[in-house]
This record gives C-alpha cells, structure tokens and sequence, in this order.
C-alpha cells in the first residue's frame, strides 16, 4: 500500500517537475518563428526579409538568426550550432550573454567538451565542410548548464564562423525570429505572416505549449501508462479484499458478535482500522516519493520520462509541490481502502453470528 | 546642346553635394525595432567613457565614430551607433513609466484586479502625486468625464508596443472586435497610421483623437 502511493506519488511529482521545467524553457522561445520551405521542406531564408517583418505593426522585433546541427562523425553524435551577432537581442538569454567572442572562436558546452576531449580536440577543433575543407574555430570557454530538457551538446559561434560552417550565403539564415509586444495580437500577425510568406512555415509558440502539455497530462502519454499500472495494482489488492475475508477474519467477527457486540461497533472498529493503515501509508507514501525523487533526484523512474539518461543523471528536480496532486494521491487511496475493508466486514457482520463460527 | 550642358551641371553638382554621411532615410519601424535597440546595446558596450555630447550635426558624429570613436565597428554596427546616439541619446523624447500594478490594485471604477491584465492599465496622475488605476480606457474615461478637475497626466498603453503614451495625444478605436476585461473598449494607438491599420484589420467603427471622444461614446460601450 505504502509502496504504491510512493510509485504513484513519485511520478506525479517527476512530471510536475517536468511541466514547469518546460514551461520556463518555452518562454525563452520566440513567439513566431518563420522557416522558409521548398517543396515542404525546411530550407533557408534571405536575411533581408526581416525587414518586410519589422514593417508589420505589432511585431515588437524581429531577428534572422543562423543555426544548426553538425554531425560529429568520431563520436557519432549531433552538436546543436548556434550563431549570434553579438548586438542583436535574441528571445534566448543564451544568446544575449555578454561575452564578447573573439573571432574565429566559440563557446562549447560541457558535453561538447568532454566528447571532444574523447577524440583528442582540447583547445580547437576543425569542423569539416562539405568540400572537404576545414573551419577551425578555438574553444572560448565552457559553458555553465542552464537548463536539462534543452538538447545539451551545445556549442555558440559568431554568425560568419556559422555561416561558413553551414556554407551560407552571405546573406543566408536559417530562419526568423519573430517577437509581438501584445500576446493578443500574436495569431493576427502569424496569419498575416503566412500571407506575406507563402512559401514558409509559420510556427506559433502556443501551439509549441500545447503539443507538450498534453505529453505531460494526466490524461495522455507515458504519465497514463504508469497510472493505469499503478491503478490496476492497487485495485487487485483491494479485489482481493472485497472477496471475502479469510476464515480466520469471520471467525473474529463471529466471536465479537457472540461476545454482544453489536453490527455498528463492528464495523465502527474496521473503518477505524482501514482509516489509520490507509493513512499512514499515504503519508510514508508520500514522504518516501518525497525523498526518492527530490533527495535522490529518482534515479530510475526519471528514465522513463527522460530519453538521454546517461547525460541527465545530474537532473535536479525543481521542488514543486501541488496541492491538488496530494489531494489527488489522498482521495485515490484513503477512501477506497476504508471501503474496501468495511464493506465486506459489514457483510459477514449481519450474518447470524453462529453461522459465522461454523 | 547647351541646354544638355546646363542639365548636366546641375546633376553633377546635386550628387556630389549629397554628403556620404547625410542621414539615411530609413522607416521609423525599422529604426525603433531593430536599429535603436542594437545601437543602445552597442553603446553600453563600447562607448562607455566617451562624451558624444558635443557633436552639432549627424555628419560630424557619424564621421567621429567611423573614425573610430567608440573602437573599431563594422559598417552597420557604426550605422546603427551612430542613428541611435543621435536620436535617442541626444533627441529630445518624452519616456512615461511603464504602468505596473501590484496584486492587490483594484480598478477604481470596476473593482477589477488589474494584475490579470496588464497590457490595459491605464492611470490618471493628480499634481500631489496621487495616482489612479484603470481596469482599459472604458473606466478611465468613466472616471474622467465625471473627475475632470486637476489632472496632470492621463497615461495609457500603446496597444501594439506596450509603451506608455500621453492619453491626450493618442488615437482610439472604438467598436472593434477585440474585447478587454471589461467588454467593448477603446484601443489607445501612438499615431493615425497605427489606429488606421488595427481599425481596419480588426473591423473597428472609426478613429478618435482623445479631444473627440464624448461621454455618450463612451456610454454605448456598455458596462
């Protein structure tokens, strides 16, 4: 019983962690962001269209940004490539960091760092370009980590080193960033935006939240696979309880009915019984969730929700307590054991209290 | 032919008496969204110590800076630099405060909790300092016409840029479909163009200066 509140309780309180963690991330996102396309397919766009962007009332900024992936062939992984021009103002705080970055040179994250130490890269290292060629590009400093669910192989340039790496045009970007003063006028400028660029896809930030509050519902994804287990569990104990009792339980009763008692004290006893067992293990419940997943930071569970689990085993899990998840954990438990355990008790005890003894 | 020399005369002379470094036409928006906030974080970063006071025309301040007054730029950092320093920095620009409101502020008029909507707090300021909040324009006007006696300072917001504007010089539109917390509103804009534009895309009735807004306007918006 203890156990099962504890499973359900951890997990409840991992995805909350998660929500709100994703929701701080997804204010660092632009509001809009405009991809151009070719045949539906992501393609870059001129860096002079911001212009036609920042002629739109409402639109409070407007930035061409340049960013990538790079596969990294000896370690077999992706590096996440951001450029910046170090006076514009971007919606990621990453980027707006006040450190100037030398040419030539780049800021790299601490997995980056490590996988390129793996390969034998500690100061420098030579991106290879399509022909072949090579962009070397010092490293600058490490980065400190900022937040978890963000892809963490990270790695900050100025836009030319990008562009060079990515073989733009000079006047190539990978997308627009669009961002609106007043939340209200958001879907009218993303309309508009789709007319003025028919060719390109239109990404609004509400619907980002959307898409990934759902993965994190209590009604849908991974969340409801553990519940629906943790439920069926719970309620196969109580099935075996409302059964029937064991012979021994009925002789209690029948002996307790012979000795006066009467059907009330009976089951006046069995709640009480039911009450304490029931909340007791709620409340170990709980504390035990408690600690697993804010002291241990919940070293296996977390794999559940988390794909990259060697890089996040260092996740820290926001503190985060909802009332209406332990009202929910309460109600769950408490009130269904109790009846559990006084309906059948009022069942025998209104037998004849001989029947019972035999 | 003599005529043609005389043209050419006169087209030659007006090119070469364009200065290189005149004022560059560029669009207001372009200016407020893009190049003034890049200039700001150009001159936080380099000119620091430097005293760009003292420069009488645009030429003059935007030669020094190619001249590598705040360290060397590139052409569009120096551009921006230089438009920002002589705009903003040395122009002359009436910056109202940003009106927040705590949780426990109540619209005078309504009672609302405004800290649900801060994009339509509006504010009324009396000479002793004294201040009140409004829940949109709707209640502030309410208050107005009844409280005309010694205000200082009708502020609201720009609908589109969230900046604090003087209600006296702004436009509204009445009868769109965009509601506030309080049903039909009025919708503050810095100028016509703005409230032009938003009037026709969000199907308002008409665009009012503040002077042309009467208290029956204001009644037939409702509650």
């Amino acid at each position: 019983m203890t156990l099962l509140v504890a499973l359900l309780a951890s997990t409840l309180f991992i995805s909350n962690a998660m929500k709100s963690e994703y929701n701080t991330i997804i204010n660092s996102y632009p509001d809009i962001v405009i991809t151009n396309q070719k045949a539906l397919r992501d393609t870059t766009i001129n860096e002079d269209e911001v212009y036609k962007v920042l002629s739109i009332k409402g639109v409070s900024s407007a930035v061409a940004r340049v960013w990538g992936h790079y596969y990294f062939l000896n370690g077999d992984e992706k590096f996440l490539i951001l450029g910046r021009d170090e006076f514009e103002t971007y919606s990621n705080p990453l980027l707006n960091a006040s450190s100037n970055i030398a040419k030539d040179s780049m800021l790299v994250s601490k997995e980056v760092k490590k996988s390129l130490q793996k390969s034998y890269y500690t100061e420098y290292f030579n991106f290879i370009k399509a022909d072949g060629s090579i962009k070397r590009l010092t490293i600058q400093k490490t980065l400190e980590r900022s937040n978890f669910l963000e892809n963490s192989a990270l790695i900050i340039m100025n836009n030319d080193s990008a562009k060079e790496i990515f073989e733009y045009d000079d006047h190539e970007v990978t997308d627009l960033s669009v961002s609106v003063a007043n939340k209200i006028e958001v879907a009218f400028i993303a309309a508009k935006l789709k007319i003025l660029f028919p060719s390109a896809r239109v990404s609004v930030k509400d619907d980002l939240r959307v898409m990934y509050e759902n993965i994190y519902n209590l009604r849908s994804g991974f969340f409801l696979t553990i519940f629906i287990i943790t439920f069926f569990t719970f309620f196969i104990i109580i099935y075996d309880k409302v059964s029937g009792l064991n012979s021994e339980q009925r002789r209690e009763i029948g002996i307790l009915k012979a000795l006066g008692w009467r059907v009330g004290d009976v089951l006046n006893t069995r709640f009480y019984e039911g009450a304490m067992i029931s909340l007791v293990s709620y409340i170990l419940g709980i504390v035990l969730a408690f600690i697993y997943v804010y002291y241990f930071n919940a070293p296996y569970l977390k794999g559940i929700f988390l794909n990259n689990y060697d890089l996040l085993k260092d996740f820290r899990i926001v503190f985060n307590i909802d009332f209406e998840t332990l009202a929910l954990l309460f109600f769950l438990s408490v009130p269904i054991y109790i009846a559990a355990t006084v309906i059948p008790s009022w069942r025998v005890a209104t037998l004849e209290a001989d029947e019972v003894m035999r | 032919m003599f005529y043609y020399k005389i043209f050419k005369l006169f087209f030659l002379s007006s090119l070469l008496s364009v200065s290189l470094f005149s004022y560059p036409q560029i669009s207001q928006d372009i200016k407020d969204k893009k190049i003034y906030p890049m200039g700001e974080k150009i001159y936080k970063a380099k000119c620091n110590n430097i005293d760009v006071t003292g420069f009488k025309t645009y030429e003059a301040l935007s030669l020094a800076i190619k001249d590598s007054l705040c360290g060397t730029l590139s052409k569009k950092y120096e551009e921006s630099l230089s438009l920002y320093i002589w705009d903003v920095k040395l122009g002359d620009s009436e910056v109202h405060e940003k009106l927040l409101v705590s949780k426990k502020d109540k619209c005078q008029v309504c009672g609302m909790y405004m800290h649900h909507y801060p994009t339509w707090v509006s504010r009324i300021k009396y000479p002793n300092g004294e201040a009140y909040n409004f829940d949109g324009m709707k209640c502030m006007f309410k208050f107005y016409f009844n409280n005309k006696k010694g205000i200082t300072d009708i502020l609201v917001q720009d609908y589109y840029t969230l900046h604090t504007l003087n209600a006296r010089e702004a436009y509204f539109v009445i009868g769109s479909d965009v509601y506030g917390p309080m049903g039909h509103e009025l919708i503050p804009f810095v100028d016509k163009k703005s409230a032009t534009t938003f009037s026709l895309e969000h199907k308002g009735d008409k665009v009012y200066t503040f002077d042309e807004i009467t208290e029956n306007m204001v009644r037939s918006l409702g509650r």
